[in-house]
């Protein structure tokens, strides 16, 4: 019966939409992909995708692509075009490999990179800053503070995911800017659904809500443009945005009134049971609540309204990543179609309804048994990513300093190579002879084996930061310790920030792991497996008592006050013996004052006087 | 040095002291005498050597030398601001417009193949005469002049010639003047017998001629008198024939008018309340409706046009009806996406709203555009000063798609709307409209650049503490030169080259950066910086100079004294 709807739904739609619009509509993609994770998270992938032919572009009609993007493009000579704004932290021991294979995030902040067309680095670097400018404008982030001391030009290790025809190759500059600073919030939203053709008001878009957004675990935002070529037919731009966010489902189920996180009642705490002491008036609370119920509605605080009416019918909204064992619960008019994995379930929408899901709690007679592997075999289970990077400072003091980063290949039998990239802040001068690699349990530096490649651009001062690219391998089931120090420099009185005493953040690394083949002598070539970004870091830096000049000014007089004004009066007062001297005496002012008080005294009683004589 | 008195116990009367003070200084031996007797006995101390003194005097003086030729010429160069020289009387002479007086000789030639030489000589000369008496404008000059007989079938005119305006003299039936549409000429047709002969001082020719001429040109001429009694232009050389309603009118035309601009960005847009229609053929509209119009207007203003398509918008008015105030809050600028361009040169957005909403009151455009006053009374649309048009399109609701044919009015109402927006005069046939909007864009932009200039000096003298770089000066220099060259070269295409120049660097150089910049240092922070460095080094340089001064003084009057004494005895 519900087949025999959609059947006619279809035919129903088929025939009442325009063969152009028809042919058209398949130039909008939107779908949203929801995965449980362990530990009571849920990863909500929005993905929107619309497309412009290049002669449309050209001629400045836009009719998905966003007009004020566009622009920008177009007045910057931008030919591809990547930007983050991301939040929180992956945590990929429990939750495993990133969504699109790490290609669709960015380091904590704002992340930018482009290809420019640029004669000169001059020009690419004027076109930098108008495209910089531009988009901080339209995206209401702090992108114009992007300056040549937070760009730099990495070497391998992005390449251009969009076909760039060959002959242009060579007027194309990559520079890439990061703003780990950077808050991402409501205002970045805004303007990102503004860009959607059907804006937040139909289609999975009406689910993003800022204050569940920005309330995530993790969250990263990216829009990603460019051109793409098929092998039959025109050149078209592809506009691709991306929202993937990971919410933790007890804390995003709070009531929106009542947000404060309190204890509950003794009745409802859910207990521990395997513990010995486990009793009724005894409870060990269970640190998180493994698969609780949930529905769009109270983790999103919204239903989906309908559908876009653009989108590509041949893509089904909503996508839901769960074992085909566990049921689910949707609204009237939709259809489930379950996958041939076995491990996902698509649905369709109606065009106007609202549209809810509802995945109830699995059954509890696995739970009793192993909370855990029950848990596992009611999710499906997470990937394993292709390695494990965790970056943090070491040394103390505030002259010296130390990175190092732990990069761990869980895989028992291939070895992963990639490209390490960190782009540092000028003041954290780096030590280029003590980059060191080593195999952990292992004594003896292997750095010869491991690192393969360096890529390195020192800093300059105020100009420029530094940029350092290490294409290194980790071999099969171990774990690699790359560090070096650097040394903190002292800033300058006005180039601290107002919180100085924060620190400074330093933007994540960037390690992107490429495909493994024979030839190890191009790695320019080589596609691009999988990507990841550390945590940034926070550098505190010896900040100065910001009230320095005035002291060093009342410091300085004092001391001129002593030295001057005692050598000056050697040098013009004469000295005589005590007894020749005027008289010293602390009364001398009151006494003068005294002297004076009483003249005037006398002054008035005389001239009462004289009136009273005239009398 | 010190010239206190020895004891203070108030016992002494009021007229010693003098006399004590100078007993110390002077040291001599009777002074004792009169020193009243205290508690203890004081001895004072033995007189000093004159080469004492001297030396004494010398080091206070050197350490004033010191302070005044090292100390203030350094503290002077290292705290000034950078001020470069601007010509400010002849920057302030441009804003009050002595400087230049703007005068547009618009020549006209006289084509009269049917007449003799000496015939169409008088009647030019009367003519002439006519236009003098009926004008009362100086700066607007119109110059008759004879063009070389030609065939009658070459009506061709030269381009690149200055001539505003040709008037073809045709013998005809009776005295009639049309305007050719396409191309600057007024075709007069006269019965033969008009013709004044070579001695008669009127005729009746002559002065329909100027009439036809003056008419012609009223509007531009009121539009210019408008502009330049906007501006500090003295009233000497003003006009008086300027009703206030025709003011009114004026200013409402120019206030709602874009400021000029070499390039304009138009931007169409379609927005739909809900999810249809989604396309449209405005590319195919564009060409056919107003492409004509923008290629006209291209010696004056180029344009680029971009279109974009946005469903879901609401407007910032919900109600069913709009009346005239809903009108200026429909667009809805928090949501639809019309930011301005990059690239500095503004933007003309017109928009065709997909709607069910109609407007209630009388719309706005009507009362401007008098030549189409009809089609825009009726039409739902509105214009918005120095932004664009909002046309609200009605079409059924389930349009998938608006066909070029459908964008027909809408595109037509924007076409004349442009025109308004770019300050087009309204009367007279387009080329004359043409060539009259770029006398008055070169008359308006050195007037603005004029009076920017103006401004410029008077911030340079309000604020003495501001610093002005030297490329301010070389914008003013810049500025000033083209304006001379605009002003000498009005009303032609080289006039208004020149005044864009200007315009253009009088702006920049009065938005210069660095200007505002330390424009705010307050005071206290220059007290705080100055007291604690100044105090310790000031106090006892001063007061060593006061007492050395005081000293001095007290040994010449003691020496007048001595002499005095002297002669006595």
């Amino acid at each position: 019966m519900r087949q025999f709807f959609s059947f006619l739904l279809f035919s129903l739609l088929s025939i009442c939409v325009h063969p152009r619009a028809a042919s058209a509509s398949s130039d909008y993609h939107e779908q949203l992909v929801l995965r449980p994770l362990p530990l009571s998270a849920l990863l909500a992938s929005f993905n929107f995708r619309s497309n412009t032919t290049l002669s449309a572009f050209e001629a400045h009609n836009f009719r998905f692509f966003p007009r004020s993007l566009g622009q920008i493009l177009q007045h910057a000579g931008t030919r591809e075009l990547h930007l983050r704004f991301s939040l929180g932290r992956w945590d990929a021991e429990s939750w495993g490999a990133r969504p699109w294979d790490g290609a669709r995030e960015g380091g904590t902040g704002v992340e930018l990179w482009a290809w420019l067309d640029a004669e000169t680095d001059e020009e690419a670097d004027h076109k930098w800053l108008t495209l910089t400018n531009a988009l901080s404008g339209l995206f209401c982030a702090s992108l114009n503070f992007i300056d040549s001391t937070r760009t730099t030009r990495p070497v391998m290790s992005f390449q251009p995911e969009g076909d760039h025809p060959n002959s242009t190759e060579t007027n194309t500059h990559l520079l890439y800017g990061v703003l780990p600073h950077e808050v991402v919030c409501t205002e970045n939203l805004t303007p990102f659904l503004k860009l959607l053709p059907c804006k937040g008001k139909a289609g999975i878009a009406t689910l993003l809500d800022g204050h569940k957004l920005f309330d995530a675990s993790w969250q990263s935002m990216a829009i990603d443009i460019r051109p793409v070529c098929p092998a039959d037919g025109e050149c078209v731009l592809e506009i691709e945005q991306t929202i993937d966010m990971v919410l933790d489902i007890e804390r995003s189920k709070r009531p929106r009134g009542n947000p404060i996180p309190r204890p509950p009642p003794g009745h409802e705490l859910k207990c521990d049971t395997s513990k010995p002491y486990h009793a009724d008036d005894t409870c060990f609370p269970a640190d998180y609540s493994a698969n609780q119920e949930w529905s769009l509605s109270q983790i999103f605080g919204r239903t989906i309204k309908g559908t876009c009416p653009l989108t590509d019918p041949n893509t089904p909204p909503v996508c839901l990543q769960v074992p085909e064992s566990r049921s689910v619960f949707i609204s009237n008019g939709s259809l489930e179609k379950k996958n041939a994995d076995g491990a996902s379930r698509c649905y369709e929408i109606e065009p106007e309804a609202e549209f809810e899901m509802i995945l109830p709690a699995p059954s509890d007679a696995a739970q009793t048994e192993n909370k855990a592997q029950a848990e596992l075999q009611d999710l499906v289970k997470p990937e394993t990513p292709l390695l494990y990077a965790e970056r943090s400072f070491t040394g103390h003091g505030q002259e010296r300093g130390g990175v190092q980063t732990i990069l761990r290949n869980p895989s028992p039998d291939r070895e992963v190579e990639f490209i390490y990239m960190e782009s540092l802040p000028w003041f954290m001068r780096i030590y280029l002879h003590t980059i060191e690699a080593r195999i952990e349990g292992q004594s003896g530096k292997q750095r010869d084996s491991l690192i393969q490649e360096v890529y390195y651009r020192p800093a300059v001062d105020r100009a420029r930061g530094t940029q350092l690219e290490v294409r290194m391998r980790v071999p099969p089931a171990s774990t690699v310790f790359l560090t070096y120090d650097f040394e903190k420099s002292i800033l300058r009185y006005t180039e601290y920030p107002p919180d100085a005493n924060r620190g400074f953040d330093v933007a994540a690394a960037v390690i992107t792991i490429l495909n493994s083949t024979d030839s190890v002598s191009s790695s320019s070539g080589r596609s691009v497996a999988y990507a990841l970004r550390t945590t940034s870091l926070l550098c505190s830096l010896p900040t100065p008592d910001f009230s320095m000049p005035y002291n060093v000014i009342i410091f300085t007089s004092t001391a001129i006050a002593l030295a001057f004004g005692g050598m000056f009066n050697i040098l013009v007062r004469r000295f005589v013996a005590a007894d020749e001297g005027p008289e010293v005496s602390l009364g001398g002012l009151k006494g003068r004052l005294m002297d004076k008080l009483g003249k005037l005294l006398a002054l008035f009683k005389s001239k009462g006087g004289g009136i009273k004589k005239t009398e | 040095m010190s010239s206190r008195r020895p004891i203070d116990n108030g016992t002494i009367n009021d007229t010693t002291p003098s006399k004590v003070d100078s007993a110390i200084g002077q040291n001599v031996g009777l002074a004792t005498d009169d020193a009243p007797s205290g508690t203890s006995k004081r001895k004072l101390p033995p007189p000093e050597k004159p080469s004492d003194v001297r030396r004494r005097s010398l080091v206070i003086m050197s350490f004033w030398m010191v302070v005044l030729c090292l100390g203030l010429p350094i503290w002077w160069k290292t705290t000034t601001i950078y001020r470069a020289n601007l010509p400010l009387s002849e920057m302030l002479e441009w804003a009050d417009g002595k400087a230049c007086r703007p005068v547009f000789p618009l020549r006209i030639s006289i084509q009269a193949d049917a007449l003799q030489e000496q015939e169409a000589q008088n009647l030019l000369r009367l003519t002439q005469h006519a236009l003098d008496d009926l004008n009362d404008f100086a700066g607007h000059h119109l110059r008759l002049q004879l063009s070389p007989p030609t065939s009658a079938a070459d009506n061709s005119w030269n381009k690149d010639d200055d001539t505003a305006l040709i008037i073809r003299l045709v013998p005809g039936e009776s005295t009639t003047a049309t305007l050719d549409p396409y191309s600057p000429v007024l075709d007069i047709t006269y019965p033969p017998n008009t013709i004044p002969s070579a001695t008669s001082s009127s005729s009746s020719l002559a002065t329909y001629v100027a009439s036809q001429l003056r008419s012609t040109f009223a509007e531009e001429q009121a539009i210019i008198s408008y502009l330049l009694s906007n501006n500090s232009i003295p009233s000497d050389y003003r006009p008086q024939g300027l009703t206030p309603e025709a003011a009114e009118s004026l200013s409402k035309r120019t206030t709602r008018s874009l400021k000029y601009a070499p390039t304009y960005h138009l931007t169409f847009s379609l927005f739909t309340s809900g999810p249809l229609p989604s396309s449209w053929d405005i590319e195919a509209a564009i060409d056919e409706y107003m492409k004509p119009v923008l290629d006209v207007l291209a010696p004056i203003h180029n344009f680029t046009i971009d279109t974009q398509i946005q469903l879901y918008a609401t407007p910032g008015v919900q109600n069913q009806v709009l009346n005239k105030e809903d009108l200026s809050s429909f667009v809805n600028a928090a949501e639809w996406p019309l930011s301005p361009s990059i690239g500095g040169a503004p933007t003309i957005n017109f928009i065709v709203f997909v709607g069910n909403q109609t407007i209630g009151a009388t719309p706005q455009g009507g009362d401007k555009s008098d030549n189409d006053a009809a089609a825009v009374t009726t039409s739902p649309s509105w214009l918005i000063p120095q932004w664009g048009t909002v046309y609200l399109l009605s079409l059924p609701f389930d349009t998938t798609h608006v066909s070029a044919a459908t964008l027909k009015q809408p595109l037509l109402t924007f076409t004349s709307h442009l025109l308004s927006l770019t300050g087009t005069p309204q009367s007279g046939s387009l080329p004359l409209r043409l060539s009259t909007l770029a006398r008055i864009r070169s008359a308006d932009l050195l007037l603005r650049a004029s009076s920017t200039l103006g401004s410029l000096a008077r911030l340079a003298l309000a604020l003495p503490s501001m610093s002005i770089p030297s490329s301010v000066a070389d914008g003013v220099s810049k500025t000033m030169t083209h304006l001379r060259l605009a002003c000498d070269t009005l009303g032609g295409a080289e006039g208004l080259a020149h005044a864009r120049i200007a315009e253009a660097e009088a702006e920049r150089a009065f938005f210069e950066k660095s200007m505002v910049g330390q424009l705010y240092f307050p005071d206290e922070h220059k007290l705080a910086v100055y007291l604690p460095l100044l105090g310790p080094v000031g106090v006892p340089l001063l007061m060593g100079l006061l007492n050395e001064i005081k000293a001095w003084r007290k040994r010449r009057r003691e020496k007048a004294e001595q002499g005095a004494e002297k002669k006595k005895e």
